[in-house]
């Protein structure tokens, strides 16, 4: 008997602490986020959240880190299963992809239009996330690309800082050349199955896989073939060191391998982790194409923050970004300097961290370049088949190193492209 | 016993055998009838995400004109048609030589063989990636006892991916395959073998004449769910290439396209329906041609 009373006690106090559990989970003040990279994006939000509630102490947050390839999976699966549940209030989403969350999944997003003030943000990251005239998210932080390279390797190979301004490709293929005569070092590490060295180079020339109302532009698109171009010169001269997948690129530069490294601002946190290369690392420009309207600015990545519309907290993530990513000057102030974290809100650039020197970049005031060159970013439609026209360009990466006629790539990419985009 | 007398009896006990399958008929329904189905009607539908409109056999016709479907598919079937073989022969010489009771350390050689199946596909995958990346051991190793001269692009050349995945597979599912042959190596009778060893037949021919044949419905079962594996690769190439299937589509599955026009791209749940059926069709055609070639000639 007394075990009997014993059980059912037990099973009591379990279902109170279950229905206790389940109250605190349905109380409204936590707010769910998912994001990646616990350097960038979740350092940031965890910023950003002590920062709201310090103001709003009844707002908890917890803030879930996934590498990005499992929030996207977890998000699309959630939303294309339409269990709402499953979904956190607020979901990083990378630029490339928004258009394509926000017309296949219409309604999923809450439109934040009428809450906040979006004049005050870079116009090419509000038009990214603007769908029928409403927008529909926080952006975030810019890709803006520039060239990273080591000072000391450079040197040795007999160039100074000056040499690296105002480069175009051809030069800087020249100068691959000599550093790896002069220092046994290749020039850059490239990943043969990402193309993103490919999208940075094209949008340095305002163009993209889309015109400007969406339609496929792979044949006669001019900035598309001379990146493709130089890639192939790049490959053929052999001034690369080949990398498989992101972990494997990232260890071509931190490991001192190569002299350069061509990709979005973002970086800068993980080029700034290898302490020992302090002083060692400059930022230029990127090198140009030689095709018309090209320019030493381009984009690489770079993402916004979106409320789901099913959100129970959905008005306490809108107020919450609204009054950190819209307003607070300081906050962007304080992910530059700690993370490398250049904004799209324009009032921040105004802000006393942008005009600092860094002493990594030996007394280079950085950021002031990065927010310049940021203004002068082409804007180019992303559309909605990015991810799959950039799968047809990876495809054929290989065959440039052997030598393919650009003109037959474009033509096999495009046909690849066709397929993919209905 | 006439029928109409036990009728009811026969009923009780129809009844109630309904009643004890009914909990697994239930879940079978939901978990597996309804899925199937569902995705049969699914494939009849195409557009972006949610949106989608009927469009009857407009996915099977779409088919035809994808090159990365069609690269897909020959990689599949490239895998299992070099792969399955291989593993196979190789499975069964291991199991040949390893069923000698003289050998010794024979519990270390079986449990070495048997261990990679141990391993999680991912865990190893990864693994594998970080053996033969470009300055990985691999290629270290080959440098240093002269085998090559510059390191092999295992991940960066389309040909070396493939063999890759290729290794990779083979290292996993051999040790697997063997513990079949092991076991079935048990049931055939020693006599037989004694009877041909004073015949004076030579070690090979008993192993082609009588370890082969007598081990056929067990070569056949594993030929079958290695087929179907190979067809449904998906973890390892997944891992290898982060999900891309690169370097040039050279090691895309049509799992991992399902995969990726399902999760990665602008999702196609249609599409991507359609081309399940693909395998679906090829993994029932390939078991009825491997029990047609290997059935019973009386």
């Amino acid at each position: 008997m007394y075990r009997k009373t014993n059980l059912s006690r037990v099973a009591a106090g379990a279902l109170a602490a279950a229905s206790l559990l389940a109250s605190t989970a349905a109380f409204a003040g936590e707010v769910t986020i998912w994001c990646w990279d616990p350097n960038f994006n979740v350092a940031i939000m965890k910023e950003a959240a002590s920062r709201y509630s310090a103001k709003h102490p009844e707002t908890t947050f917890n803030i879930v880190d996934f590498a990005k390839a499992d929030v996207e999976q977890k998000l699309q699966t959630a939303l294309s299963s339409g269990t709402t549940d499953a979904l956190p209030d607020i979901v990083l989403i990378e630029d490339y992809g928004a258009q394509k969350y926000l017309q296949s999944f219409p309604g999923a997003f809450a439109e934040l239009s009428s809450k906040v003030d979006f004049s005050g943000f870079a116009p090419y990251k509000v038009q990214l996330m603007t769908m029928d005239g409403a927008v529909y998210g926080m952006p975030f932080d810019s890709g803006v690309t520039g060239l990273y390279y080591r000072k000391d390797y450079l040197e040795q190979a007999g160039f100074k800082p000056e040499d690296m301004q105002d480069l175009t490709w051809d030069r800087f293929i020249e100068i691959g050349k000599q550093v790896e005569a002069k220092t046994g070092k290749k020039m850059l590490g490239l990943d043969v199955n990402d193309a993103g060295f490919v999208r940075i180079l094209m949008q340095s020339a305002g163009d993209w896989y889309f015109d400007k109302d969406g339609n496929l532009s792979i044949e006669n698109n001019a900035a598309l073939k001379a990146a493709l171009e130089t890639e192939q010169k790049i490959l053929q001269a052999n001034i690369h060191k080949p990398a498989a997948g992101w972990t494997e690129w990232v260890a071509t530069f931190t490991s001192g391998d190569v002299a350069t490294v061509t990709t979005g601002v973002w970086i800068t946190g993980t080029v700034k982790a290898q302490a020992d290369q302090s002083g060692k690392w400059g930022v230029a420009p990127i090198p140009k194409l030689d095709v018309e309207g090209a320019s030493h600015a381009s984009n690489l990545g770079g993402s916004s923050w979106y409320v789901t519309a099913g959100s129970a907290e959905k008005d306490e993530a809108i107020d919450f970004l609204n009054e950190v990513y819209a307003k607070d000057i300081d906050f962007y102030q304080k992910i530059l300097t700690e993370r490398g974290a250049v904004g799209s809100l324009l009032a921040a650039r105004n802000g006393p961290a942008y005009s600092e020197a860094d002493a990594f970049f030996g007394g280079e005031k950085v950021w002031q370049n990065f927010s310049d060159w940021l203004a002068k970013v082409p804007a180019v439609n992303y559309g909605v088949f990015t991810n799959e026209v950039d799968t047809a360009v990876t495809a054929h990466l290989p065959s440039l190193g052997q030598g393919a006629p650009i003109d037959d790539v474009l033509k096999a990419v495009d046909s690849q492209a066709q397929g993919q985009i209905q | 016993m006439a029928a109409g007398k036990t009728g009811g009896l026969k009923r009780y006990y129809d009844l109630n055998g309904w009643l004890f399958v009914a909990p697994s008929l239930l879940l079978i329904a939901i978990f597996l009838v309804y899925p199937i189905l569902r995705s049969l009607y699914l494939s009849f539908f195409s557009g972006k995400g949610m949106i989608m409109k009927f469009a009857g056999f407009g996915n099977v016709a779409r088919l035809w004109n994808d090159p990365v479907f069609l690269q897909a598919l020959t990689n599949t079937v490239t895998f299992f048609v070099v792969q399955v073989p291989i593993m196979i022969t190789l499975a069964l010489m291991l199991a040949a030589v390893l069923n000698n009771d003289k050998l010794k350390f024979i519990g270390f050689f079986r449990t070495a063989i048997f261990l990679p199946c141990v391993a999680s596909l991912v865990a190893y995958s990864v693994l594998f990636k970080s053996m033969f990346s470009v300055d990985g051991v691999v290629n270290s190793a080959l440098l240093a006892v002269g085998l090559v001269s510059t390191p092999i692009g295992w991940l960066t050349e389309p040909f070396w991916a493939k063999v890759l995945v290729i290794l990779a597979i083979t290292w996993r599912w051999t040790g697997y395959n063997m513990i079949f042959y092991l076991a079935a190596l048990q049931n055939i009778d020693k006599s037989i073998y004694e009877a041909a060893k004073i015949d004076g037949v030579p070690a090979w021919a008993r192993f082609v004449y009588i370890t082969v044949p007598m081990l056929k419905p067990v070569i056949l079962f594993t030929t079958i769910i290695s087929t179907i594996g190979t067809i449904q690769l998906f973890d390892e190439v997944y891992n290898l290439t982060e999900g891309r299937g690169g370097p040039a589509n050279a090691t895309l599955t049509l799992s991992l396209y399902i995969y990726n026009l399902t999760f990665r791209f602008m999702p196609s749940f249609g599409y991507a329906a359609t081309i399940s059926y693909v395998i679906v069709i090829m993994v029932a055609l390939l078991s009825f041609l491997q029990f047609y070639a290997a059935r019973d000639r009386s």
